[in-house]
């Protein structure tokens, strides 16, 4: 696809996602990461490399949400899908509203990730 | 509901809710918590033509009647802030502008919690009650009239405009004429034309300002005579201040205004004779200021008489002359001898001229100066002459015989040698005629002696002449002459010559003559008014006392002026009648006293002492006119009778009541020491028209009123009034009498009266008036009644109240089959239900009812009865019925709006529930899916990548066991194992869930039917699970009846044994019943027969039962309905509270958590 293969970032607090996600993502052609919390990632050197951001909204302490806040007001433009298991049929729009790529629902299946990421690149 | 009914009006509650407030036929309004209102219903807005969003917020005052708003708001700002049930009063305007009196009844609605959601208020007409009301009090004013009558005054009755409604019977025996005579005064002649615009218009101004009317004129007697009378009107007003009529009494003030005129007469002339005096003259008070200067004087000294307050002696008299002339007219008026002084004058025109001044003191009859008279006579010719004489260089007998007056001269020894020309024309004698003593045959016979007395002694002391003679003239008439006469000394100051000159006087004397005529006419009036009658100065000296005074106190004027008059007065009223006399002359008010004056004879007699002032223009009093009239019989009758009393009183302090008794007039004049005791006042405080004193201050109008009347009509007084109690400092109701003591001409002497204390029989009374008067009010106001009802025979006997609750022509016989007639189809099994419990002697029912209206709406009614056996033992039902309709309407829709809520609630903790169940699963669901995917990407690649989908296999089952954990989680959450096992009476279990459920099923209109067990053997197990079932039972009985209407809606709850080692619980409904054939599927979980439910319920009842080791089932009914049951095994014998574990503890309160939303599965 690349010269170098993209980076994407999987941030979720459930260990399953972030086993799952990546070797998955691999498999698509892309190099991906993991981190367990919004504030993990921040602190990370990935942040400036990541070319797209997997993120959980509903995490214990920094929330998805709060997280695409923070890049914001830190002037950090990364593509975002939003990942969750809550079925708020609200959530959706407005997220899409401040900028997200996309926002899909647990369990979501591989053509709908596929869908996502060929809008980020 | 705060969200409900703010919210748009889509809302299917909500119009429902409004439509039945609006069908309400009252005039409903809605306010929010803080007060503001947010609905009000169609009556409301049709009645007062404004519309819903013109009532809303604030906009619904504009309605009240302005003047009533202020208190209305005041009185809402403390029904919102006690949060209680209020009633508040004011005038309503309807839609056609006219206001009428409205009661605003309003309660609050609260939730649960106590909150208060909303106030609902209802506003009844009462205008024809307060109509009533002001109507009775101003019939009161009316009832004066009746008195009226007996009032021996002349009065009328006018409306609040003005025109006469009525008169007394004096008034119109008095004037002679008819009441439409009197009706018509402003236009006939009854009152004096003259009088009549004046009085009319101030009539007016009474009439349109409320104050008093007061005025004096003449009005026509029955003889036709006018005279002065003096009309007084005072408003009578209604407690709101309203003038209900005009009160006005008439007083013949002829007399008075007789003597008045008398007065002013007198005092009149004296001024016009003055005035009309032809030479220079003035007046003086007795202190010696200038009063008044006739008309010569004033064109002498070119003054007006305006100008005359302020002038001065020294603006008059020649600064040379003015030390002379003050010292002697000092010395005149304090000696009060006559004064005469030469003195210069300034004319007009600023020229000085010599005048003689001579001025007499004015007295009255009895000698006292009643003012100054001073004649001044110009003699500057005379000086010119004397001067000239004195200078001697001018001839002096031309001069003599030029100047315009009589001269003469004589001899040292008085021989008269020389009278000028003036003298012998006056005369007609000759000069040989007159020569030596010759002149003494023109004066006056009876003036002679006097004259030549007075000539001898100036002649032997060589003082100089000053006399007065009357000399004839020419042609025989007399007339008076002053005679000025000097002597002419020589150096070594014997005398040579006498020169001297007559004046004359004639016209002064005229005019003297004239003032003392003046003066003795005043005094004659006032000699000849038959009664003691005095007058003094404005400081009380006394400056006359008429002949009659004197002649009573065998005094002289001299003697009684100033205060000698004192002297007379009984030394033991002296000092206060001094006082009350210098108190009154402070203040300028009438005189009206007592005392006792010595006669001549040195008898005390009681006179009455009465005084008015005289008031000038600038009402300054001028003078006070007083009479003393002899009431010395009167007091005498009055000391006979009190003497009488005195001895009566003696006999009544022993008689063991409280007695009292009043003059005719009802003043108090005596009190027994009875009554003194009760009261704790002292006669002082209480006599007369203190009386009052010892009432209730509101009783104290209405006892004047009554006591008033009494004692003008001579009829018994009886009244019951609140009296003050010293001992208890509090007022008691007392019953007060009395008699009036009648003369032989039947006129009322004295009044005796008694007090009986009947507090507490009046107490009694009241308080059964008020339980009675309670009970009916109450009732009414309740919209509730009584019943009674014999079982054998179905006799039914109602309350006033309750015909118009069932709409059955008053007073018309009640059979049970009226009373079915008017019930709700669906309610009339109900109702012999009930009465069927009543048979069976069921002693207490309550139930509510549906009644069908001719009108097609339906009332609710509520009734409590009680079942009690008669005296003949017959089963009799005693109860109350109350319309309920407005409360169960509110209450349904009420109802309506919470089952809506708890609907939502239910949706909302499910959705919740659901949420959570769906975010645990969808996790481990998600990585499942995800791991699949891997598996099969790497499977499917070139080479496969064999370890990799090993993994993500392994992984796969991993989440799929961890999704299979929340599930049966999840389950074990509803199907709890482990429990408080604890003791349960399921008797005592399932009253407490009835009684939870009291209100719900009497809402739907559902008998409940409740066979306890006695012997029920208790149970173990966890008494909260155990009484979610029950709850859950039976509403599950009560929602399979929503829809029964053909027959009796009823649940049984049965408790008992079931065999021997166990217990069990039946809930038996008439419902829908069940299907056979899913009669298993009952206990699946999801299985519902309910649009709302989940299907939950019975599945997990069926667990928790399980769980206690009991069982659950359901059976059809033989007829319909179902039933449902379980079975428990009974607790074992001694066995207490078991704990469990601490588990237990914790997984009771998330059970508690869940009991709520169970209730609604």
């Amino acid at each position: 696809m690349k010269n170098k293969r993209s980076l994407i970032s999987v941030v979720d607090d459930d260990e399953s996602i972030r086993e799952s996600l990546p070797d998955l993502l691999r498999e698509l052609g892309f190099a991906a990461h993991t981190f367990s919390s919004g504030e993990e990632f921040l602190a990370s050197d990935y942040v400036d490399q990541t070319n797209c951001l997997i993120l959980d909204i509903a995490m214990p302490g920094m929330s998805g949400p709060e997280l695409q806040c923070e890049l914001t007001s830190r002037r950090i433009t990364i593509p975002i899908i939003f990942i969750t298991a809550q079925r708020d049929e609200a959530v959706r729009p407005r997220l899409l509203k401040l900028g997200a790529v996309e926002c899909l629902l647990k369990p979501f299946s591989e053509a709908d990730l596929l869908g996502a990421l060929d809008a980020v690149f | 509901m705060l969200l409900v009914l703010s919210t748009a009006r889509k809302d299917p509650v909500e119009d429902e809710f409004s439509r039945v407030v609006n069908a309400l036929p009252g005039l409903i309004w809605i306010a929010l918590p803080k007060g503001n209102v947010d609905f009000v219903n169609r009556y409301w807005c049709e009645y007062t033509g404004i519309g819903m969003g013109g009532a809303c917020g604030v906009g619904w005052q504009t309605a009240i009647h302005p003047k009533d708003l202020p208190e209305l708001l005041e009185r809402w700002q403390s029904i919102i802030v006690s949060g209680e049930p209020g009633e508040m009063e004011a005038r309503l305007r309807r839609f056609d502008g006219e206001y009428r009196w409205f009661v605003f009844a309003v309660n609050p609605m609260r939730d649960e919690a106590g909150q208060i959601l909303r106030w609902y208020g209802l506003n009844s007409d009462i205008e024809d009650r307060m109509r009533a009301k002001e109507d009775l009090h101003a019939h009161q004013g009316g009832s004066f009239l009746s008195i009226g009558d007996g009032i021996p005054a002349l009065i009328s009755f006018t409306s609040p405009t003005g025109e006469i409604e009525s008169v007394n019977r004096h008034y119109l025996e008095y004037f002679g004429i008819t009441l439409d005579e009197a009706k018509s005064w402003g236009t006939n002649d009854m009152v004096h034309p003259a009088h009549r615009q004046t009085t009319i218009d101030s009539w007016r101004r009474s009439v349109q300002t409320g104050k008093t009317f007061d005025v004096e004129h003449r009005v026509r007697r029955a003889d036709g005579v006018y005279r002065w009378f003096q009309s007084r009107g005072l408003p009578l007003n209604d407690v709101d201040g309203r003038i209900v009529s005009w009160f006005v009494t008439a007083t013949d003030i002829d007399d008075r205004k007789l003597a008045e005129e008398a007065l002013r007469n007198s005092e009149r002339n004296f001024r016009q004779i003055v005035d009309s005096i032809p030479g220079l003259v003035c007046t003086m008070t007795p202190t010696g200021e200038v009063e008044q200067l006739n008309r010569p004087l004033l064109e002498y000294f070119g003054k007006a008489s305006a100008e005359l307050k302020g002038w001065k002696m020294t603006d008059a008299v020649h600064p040379e002359d003015l030390p002379r002339v003050v010292a002697a007219f000092t010395d005149s008026v304090t000696t009060g001898i006559p004064y005469d002084v030469e003195h210069r004058c300034r004319r007009f025109d600023g020229i000085y001229r010599w005048f003689q001044v001579r001025a007499l003191p004015v007295q009255n009859s009895d000698g006292q100066i009643a003012g100054w008279y001073v004649l001044l006579t110009d003699i500057e010719d005379l000086k010119q002459a004397e001067e000239s004489l004195e200078s001697g260089e001018l001839d002096l007998r031309s001069v003599i015989n030029t100047i315009p007056m009589t001269a003469w001269s004589t001899e040292a020894d008085g021989y008269c040698d020389f009278v000028n020309q003036r003298w012998l024309d006056y005369s007609g004698l000759s000069l040989e005629q007159v020569r030596g003593w010759g002149w003494s045959a023109v004066i006056h016979p009876d003036d002679l002696a006097d004259l030549v007395g007075h000539w001898q002694s100036c002649l032997a002391s060589g003082a100089s002449v000053n006399t007065e003679a009357r000399m004839r003239r020419f042609d025989g008439v007399y007339r008076w002459f002053l005679f000025l006469g000097n002597a002419l000394r020589d150096e070594s100051g014997d005398i040579v010559k006498w020169f001297g000159t007559n004046v004359d006087i004639e016209d002064r004397k005229e005019s003297d003559e004239a003032l003392r005529t003046s003066a003795r006419n005043l005094d004659l009036i006032i000699n000849t008014i038959p009664m003691l009658a005095w007058s003094t100065g404005p400081d009380g000296f006394v400056e006359f006392l008429n002949k009659r005074w004197l002649d009573y106190a065998g005094m002289s004027a001299e003697e009684g002026a100033g205060w000698g008059w004192a002297a007379v007065i009984h030394p033991e009223d002296a000092k206060g009648l001094l006082d009350y006399w210098q108190a009154a002359m402070a203040s300028g008010t009438d005189v009206d006293v007592e005392a006792r004056m010595r006669r001549f004879d040195g008898v005390y007699r009681w006179f009455l002492f009465r005084a008015s002032p005289l008031r000038d223009e600038m009402g300054n009093i001028v003078k006070w006119y007083g009479t003393n009239v002899d009431i010395e019989d009167r007091k005498r009758s009055d000391e006979a009778l009190r003497a009488n009393e005195r001895n009566l009183r003696q006999l009544t302090e022993t008689i063991p009541e409280m007695l009292w008794s009043a003059t005719s007039e009802g003043a108090i004049d005596y009190c027994s020491g009875r009554l003194l005791d009760y009261t704790g006042f002292t006669p002082d405080e209480i006599m007369g028209a203190n009386w009052t004193k010892l009432l209730h201050p509101d009783d104290v109008d209405r006892t004047a009123r009554e006591w008033m009347s009494c004692i003008t009509t001579g009829a018994p007084y009886r009244v019951e009034v609140r009296t003050f109690h010293a001992a208890d400092r509090n007022y008691r109701w007392c019953e007060t009498k009395a008699l009036p003591l009648l003369d032989q001409e039947g006129r009322i002497l004295k009044w005796h009266g008694t007090v009986v204390d009947t507090h507490d029989r009046k107490r009694i009374e009241e308080e059964l008036r008020r339980s009675e008067a309670f009970l009916a009010e109450g009732q009414r106001l309740n919209l509730s009644g009584s019943f009674s009802w014999r079982l054998d025979t179905d006799e039914v006997v109602f309350t006033d109240q309750l015909y118009p609750i069932f709409e059955f022509e008053h007073r018309t016989p009640v059979t049970l089959e009226r009373v079915a007639s008017r019930l709700h189809p669906e309610d009339v099994q109900l109702m012999y239900d009930k009465i069927a419990l009543a048979r069976e002697g069921q002693s207490d029912i309550s139930y509510e009812i549906r009644l069908r209206m001719s009108n097609g709406s339906i009332k609710y009614l509520r009734a409590v009865a009680h079942a009690t056996r008669d005296q003949e033992g017959q089963m009799e039902l005693v109860g109350a019925i109350q319309d309920v309709t407005e409360r169960r309407v509110s209450e349904e829709a009420l109802g309506k709006v919470r089952s809506e809520l708890a609907r939502m609630a239910r949706v909302a903790s499910l959705g919740a529930l659901t949420a959570s169940i769906a975010h645990e699963v969808s996790q481990p669901l998600s990585g499942i899916i995800t791991n699949a995917n891997t598996g099969l990407r790497m499977l499917g690649a070139v080479p496969p990548n064999v370890d990799g989908t090993l993994e993500t296999v392994r992984r796969t089952l991993r989440d799929g066991n961890r999704a299979s954990e929340v599930i049966s989680k999840l389950r074990s959450l509803f199907t709890k194992k482990d429990f408080t096992a604890e003791i349960v009476d399921l008797n005592e279990a399932t009253r407490e869930v009835i009684a939870l459920l009291m209100s719900e099923l009497q809402r739907s209109r559902l008998m409940l039917r409740i066979q306890l067990a006695d012997d029920l053997p208790p149970v173990m197990g966890d008494r909260i699970q155990l009484q979610q079932i029950i709850l859950n039972l039976l509403l599950n009985a009560s929602e399979a009846m929503t829809d029964v209407d053909n027959r009796s809606r009823h649940i049984v709850v049965t408790t008992e044994r079931d065999g021997v080692d166990s217990v069990r619980f039946t809930v038996q409904d008439v419902g829908v019943g069940l299907d056979p054939q899913n009669m298993e599927q009952l206990f699946d979980a999801f299985y519902t027969t309910k649009n709302g439910g989940m299907g939950m319920g019975l599945s997990v009842s069926r667990s928790i039962i399980e769980s206690h080791h009991g069982r659950l089932w359901a059976l059809p009914n033989d007829g319909p309905g179902a039933t449902f049951a379980f079975s428990l095994p009974r607790a074992p014998e001694g066995v207490g509270v078991i704990e469990d574990d601490d588990l237990g503890s914790i997984q009771r309160s998330a059970l508690n958590t869940m009991r709520s939303v169970m209730r609604d599965l």
